[in-house]
């Protein structure tokens, strides 16, 4: 199974979850479409299409859950022939994920959905914490300015 | 408490001494279709692995030519479970490890007629 992933700390709990949850395929993306991280694609073409197509079912998912239960729906399957996919949203406090699953006659809905939430649980353990900044100018960014100028101009 | 057309199924087999959960689960998927759960025991976990289990089972015996499966039992150090299925709907029954499983057994085959 390949593995590939921007953010390292996203890895090891992915190919766990894969290879518990005999999936397939695994797709980890920011709801904008960016891919975080994936797991058995062999083609980068087949991942971007992926994750295109996924964050606008997500996107469709979401708005029909807020149009009918007045909050987004956070889990999404769809039964194929012979595979089947399980879409769900990572909430890692800071940000959101999609995960997309693809699986076959290997695995259930049922593994995917109790691995799903064993991945949900070790990504939010794994996450780094957000960093906090400080203000973007000092709070005696003016005092230093005059302070610089005067410096600057032979003023002080 | 199951409220459904199979509550008496499952009412029938909570009823055995030692036992601490029924299911009946979709094969296929590994979801929940009925419970009879006590708090705090996670249906869903059991249920998902159990199908797996079975539908494992169930090729293993197909492909050995030894025909369907009629019973599952699995053994382990804190408690035993036991399956029979009928189409694409299983028992799962989760017992102590002192239970009776004779007495499940029977009752667990009975259930599974009434299946369909």
């Amino acid at each position: 199974m390949i593995i590939a992933s921007v953010e390292a700390w996203v890895e090891a709990p992915l190919a766990r979850y894969v290879e518990e949850a005999r999936a397939r395929l695994a797709l980890l993306l920011h709801p904008s479409g960016q891919v975080v991280a994936q797991a058995g694609f062999t083609r980068a073409v087949d991942v971007m299409t992926a994750c295109a197509l996924a964050a606008a079912v997500n996107a469709t998912a979401s708005e029909l859950g807020r149009q009918v239960d007045g909050k987004a729906f956070h889990g999404l399957f769809h039964s194929g022939a012979e595979k089947q996919f399980h879409l769900g949203s990572v909430d890692l406090g800071a940000a959101t994920y999609i995960c997309l699953t693809v699986f076959d006659g290997e695995s259930s809905l049922g593994l995917v959905r109790m691995y799903f939430g064993d991945l949900c649980r070790e990504l939010k353990a794994a996450a780094p914490q957000p960093v906090t900044r400080g203000p973007a100018l000092g709070l005696d960014f003016e005092r230093d300015l005059n302070k610089n100028l005067a410096a600057l101009f032979g003023r002080a | 408490m199951s409220t459904s057309s199979f509550a008496t199924v499952l009412a029938s087999i909570s009823r055995q001494r030692g036992v601490r959960a029924s299911l009946i689960v979709s094969e296929s998927d590994g979801l929940i279709v009925d419970a009879a759960l006590r708090f705090g025991q996670d249906g869903d976990r059991v249920a998902a692995l159990a199908a797996s289990l079975y539908r494992k089972a169930r090729l293993s015996a197909g492909a050995a030519w030894l025909g369907d499966v009629a019973f599952l039992q699995l053994d382990a150090d804190r408690g035993r479970i036991c399956v029979a299925g009928r189409g694409d709907l299983i028992i799962v029954v989760v017992a102590e490890p002192a239970a009776n499983v004779g007495l499940i057994r029977v009752e667990l085959l009975k259930a599974v007629e009434s299946l369909e």
